[in-house]
């Protein structure tokens, strides 16, 4: 294609030449939320002309948040700031030519001759009334082809959103400034990726933090830093919509320990150590976390519902547990994220078994984080009689029919949910414990391709 | 033909293209209903493992893989192998299309073709593209501002430059190596657009004491990539995993919106829009049909199953091409002669008078070894036939849920008008008891009992078994039956036989307390 056209590429070259040359004293530096929100600092240096001025600054966030733009440089006054949307577009340009002359090109169908003439746009409601010499035209009425040039941009008419800062001051001269704002559309998360070894019970945990860029404007070469933290964003309150509670996939208890990482407040930072250009479109992962053979635990979980009487046997969960302390776990908090577990297959080969969601969690908890279901091991809830023993009073007789299909013994965590109040456990067919206020935990061994039982009574008002 | 232009953007950029080793694992949907699939909604995914052999040169550089599924969830993805430091990876989801060719060449030098409509002869006019905004393009030439597509002429853009997008959506990874080398990387990553589900025909043998299971696994590649040559897995079992945070993949239209055109003659439209190219994917249905009922002539090659963690996987025999918007159906087992029980099934809400209704046939068997089975039974779609007098009939189309082995499966093979049902409440008694609580609020508590009367008429030259199952509110529950009870999943269960062409009575009572709030004048 280079060889064949050559006359292009030189045009090109010479058109390139025409542009202004990209600023090389600009420094971008992007902080970025944990909940879609970022803040931009942008650095440059700006040629203050002296007295009343108008600055303008295109390449900021398409999403730019205009009530929160700042702009910091010495000696200098802001007098208003805009953000123009008035774009550039074929309709508005004919509509800010009317009263003016423009350039139309005819091309005969016979021939394919041009025939120039200049026209006065009159008006562009629903159609283009021109006004050409003496006679009134509308455009392409015939519907011949009629090329229309205009002379120039109208000023006030940009091709990309444009922010717009006037200034007033004292003295002219070249001077550092720093133009900040918040944009929605950055957003980062954690993603881990966890190699379970089943043969020794270990984990391999991988972290990456994943920046999304959706915003509409590349920052290139910037200076990155995410926070791990979601703070209060100014919502307009009737937009505001209850989401609907997730399923709890993941059970934590809250650790103790401070982690060495850079902290500002209560916030734990998460610098990229390196200048990056995050692009539009673009989702970028940058790794955080590299920890070998965490212990862990993999057992079986079943939440019954308070009555929860199943046609069919139900799937326990799988469930993987590990600390996050320093000693015999990951020794790190964890940003909020999803954890994937990865499996080697009989070829060795890592596949994928599950995953689960995670908030911010402190250094030093104990995770138990559900990876989805487990085929071979399954209990089949029943309420076998519901007595009313006067008001406010009943008494539950549940059984539970655990069974598992693998050739190893298993241990279930049989979990009765929905215990409020001074609900009480009459009769159990073995010792069970408060695993909550209101839930009931029995630890079932089921023998190699076995089966076992559980029965309890309850008392309870509901 | 990009691949031949100069590389716009960092010099150091190297593609790699997709060779070398692939393995595809099919995960179904976690939420799916089973049975259904739709190639248009493919709620599964896949976990994709591919080899490729990249040269490094020294340095920081970016390397490019080229050909990664379109629904890749690039959070997910794992690059292992590269040499020295990988500094990000990164996922381009700004892709080639008219748009994008647009926006990235703002500002830049292009040219406007004209064709002569006399002499067919294309004028080219060097020209600047200024304005980015979505498809209303405005170029300034020499001669001033003009819109493009607004005159009527046949006009188009030609670009010079080439715009850093690639065709296909791109992972990328920058990479600080100490030398140059030539590394074997492996890549993986979960995508969207997969789904799989069991197909499972069940031949009943004329005397409906046997019969035949047999399946396939279908699965359905929506991707706009293809995978040739893949080793293939399914993996069975429900895991969790969301895909909802991908935004969808979406190429927008270029639309070029001109000034207002109407004319004396012209139905006052406002805007003309003008669709200059746009990438549409067509509504395609498709079902997954029934397979034939026979066991299929040639016997096919089955997938191999082993135990992966809590999942069970499955592995396509041999190596297998996903096509880009395929389903394609590989043999799960194949099991002749499993002894069956037929029964008649009714479920019956209690103490309620209900007309007749036929009963639901059911064949009850158990995964074991003694039944000819013995192995897990993915969840999918059942299509059950019969067999007799050389004709086969398809009696029922149900799920199967996830079985595991030594699980009891039922099946219900169609209803049976020929076995009707009918619940009659014949007699309520209430007795009131003393209230439990005095003051301003006590309860008037009454024990209540009521008889009820089923019967079943069988039509049917053969004596049936069967089933029926009450449902009762909560604290009802049954103190007298003359037929044998138990229960079954939480509900009173009957079971009797009915003779041939016989009506049987089966006659219970149920006891609750019933307790209302009284207000004392």
């Amino acid at each position: 294609m280079k060889a064949k056209t050559p006359l292009w590429m030189g045009s090109a070259v010479s058109a390139l030449a025409v542009l202004p040359a990209a600023a090389a004293d600009h420094d971008v530096s992007v902080t970025i939320y944990a909940n879609d929100t970022a803040l931009i600092q942008d650095h440059r240096s700006i040629n203050v002309t002296g007295g009343r001025q108008r600055l303008e600054f295109q390449n900021v966030s398409a999403q730019i948040r205009p009530e929160t733009v700042a702009l910091a440089a010495e000696g200098i006054s802001i007098l208003e700031q805009n953000f123009d949307f008035d774009l550039l577009t074929p309709a508005k340009m004919m509509e800010k030519a009317v009263g003016q002359e423009v350039t139309l090109v005819r091309t005969t169908p016979g021939t394919g001759a041009e025939t120039r003439e200049k026209a006065l746009v009159l008006a562009t409601n629903e159609g283009v009334v021109l006004k050409i010499g003496e006679r009134i035209e509308i455009l392409r009425d015939d519907g011949l082809p009629v090329r229309v040039i205009f002379d120039k941009v109208p000023d006030n008419l940009r091709a990309k959103p444009t922010l717009s800062v006037m200034i007033n001051s004292p003295k002219g001269g070249t001077r550092p400034a720093t133009l900040s704002y918040l944009t929605p559309g950055l957003g980062w998360k954690a993603d881990y990726v966890a190699l379970y070894n089943e043969a020794d019970s270990k984990l391999d945990v991988q972290g990456w933090v994943t920046l999304t860029n959706s915003s509409g404007t590349t920052y290139d070469d910037a200076k990155t830093m995410l926070v791990a933290a979601s703070p209060g964003t100014p919502v307009e309150t009737n937009t505001w919509t209850p989401r609907p509670p997730r399923p709890r996939m993941a059970e934590v208890q809250p650790g103790t320990e401070t982690g060495s990482r850079e902290r500002v407040g209560d916030f734990y930072l998460y610098p990229i150590a390196e200048r990056t250009t995050i692009a539009n479109l673009q989702t970028k992962q940058v790794s955080f976390l590299d920890v070998h053979g965490v212990p862990a635990e993999h057992a079986y979980e079943y939440r019954n519902p308070w009555l929860g009487t199943a046609e069919k046997p139900q799937s326990a969960q799988s469930v993987y547990r590990f600390t996050t302390s320093a000693k015999a776990g990951l020794g790190d908090q964890l940003p909020a994220g999803t954890l994937r577990f990865y499996m080697h297959d009989k070829r060795g080969e890592p596949q994928f078994i599950g995953e689960s969601q995670i908030d911010h969690t402190p250094m030093g908890s104990l995770l138990s984080l559900s990876t989805g279901d487990a085929f071979d091991v399954k209990v089949h809830a029943t309420v076998v009689k519901r007595t009313a023993l006067g008001d406010f009073s009943w008494r539950t007789e549940m059984r539970y029919n655990l069974t598992n299909a693998l050739p190893k013994p298993v241990t279930v965590s049989l979990l009765q949910d929905g215990l409020w109040g001074d609900s009480s456990i009459t009769a159990e067919s073995q010792k069970s414990k408060r695993r909550s206020a209101d839930v009931a935990e029995w630890t079932v061994q089921i023998p190699a391709n076995g089966k076992a039982e559980v029965t309890a009574t309850f008392t309870t008002r509901f | 033909m990009l691949g031949s232009l100069p590389l716009a953007a960092a010099a150091m950029d190297v593609t790699v293209p997709r060779e070398g080793d692939l393995s595809v694992t099919v995960y179904r949907a976690p939420d799916r209903q089973e049975g259904q699939l739709s190639l248009d909604d493919l709620g599964g995914f896949a976990l994709v493992t591919e080899t490729r052999t990249v040269n490094v040169p020294q340095g920081d550089n970016r390397i490019r893989f080229e050909g990664v599924a379109d629904g890749i969830e690039a959070e997910s993805a794992l690059i292992t192998g590269l040499p020295g430091a990988v500094i990000e990876k990164n996922r381009d989801q700004a892709v080639l299309t008219p748009e994008a060719l647009i926006k990235a060449t703002f500002g830049k030098s292009v040219m406007i073709a004209r064709t002569n409509p006399k002499t067919g002869k294309v004028k080219r006019i060097p020209a600047k593209i200024r304005t980015d905004t979505r498809g209303r393009v405005l170029v300034e030439t020499s001669e001033g501002i003009e819109a493009v597509h607004c005159s009527g002429l046949p006009e188009s853009i030609s670009f010079i430059t080439h715009p850093d997008l690639s065709s296909t959506p791109t992972l990328s990874a920058r990479v600080r190596s100490p030398a140059a080398t030539t590394a074997k990387v492996t890549l993986s990553y979960l995508t969207r657009g997969f789904d799989w589900t069991a197909s499972y025909t069940a031949t009943l043998a004329a005397d409906q004491k046997t019969m035949n299971l047999g399946a396939w696994v279908t699965l359905g590649n929506s991707n706009g990539t293809g995978f040739s040559s893949a080793r293939t897995q399914i993996v069975a079992g429900r895991v969790n995993h969301e895909t909802d945070e991908v935004e969808p993949f979406y190429i927008p239209a270029v639309l070029a919106q001109c000034w207002p055109t109407g004319t004396t003659t012209s139905d006052l439209r406002r805007i003309e829009e003008i669709v200059v190219t746009g990438q549409r994917r067509d509504a395609m249905q498709f079902s997954v049909v029934a397979p034939a009922a026979e066991a299929p002539a040639a016997p096919a090659e089955l997938v191999k199953l082993e135990q992966l963690g809590d999942l069970k996987l499955y592995r396509v025999p041999e190596r297998t091409t996903l096509n880009s918007r395929q389903i394609k159906q590989v043999r799960l087992l194949d099991r002749q002669n499993i002894p069956v029980e037929l029964y008649y099934a009714a479920d019956l809400v209690g103490n309620t008078t209900i007309a007749s209704t036929a009963a639901r046939k059911t064949i009850r068997t158990r995964n074991d070894t003694a039944h000819h089975l013995g192995l897990p039974l993915p969840s999918g779609q059942v299509s059950s036939f019969i067999t007799g007098n050389g004709a086969t009939l398809l009696l029922d189309e149900v799920p199967l849920r996830d079985t595991a082995v030594d699980e009891e499966i039922e099946l219900t093979v169609g209803s049976s008008p020929d076995v009707q049902i009918e619940s009659v409440k014949e007699k309520t008694n209430v007795y009131t008891r003393p209230p439990f609580l005095e003051g301003v609020v006590r309860f008037k508590s009454a024990l209540i009992d009521e008889i009820n009367r089923i019967e079943i008429q069988n039509a049917t030259p053969a004596e049936i078994k069967l089933e029926l199952r009450l449902q009762l509110p909560d604290g009802t529950h049954v103190i007298a039956a003359d037929a044998a009870t138990s229960t079954s999943g939480g509900r009173t269960l009957f079971k009797l036989p009915v003779p041939a062409n016989r009506t049987a009575t089966v006659r219970y009572q149920t006891e609750h307390i019933s307790m209302r709030p009284e207000v004392r004048k």
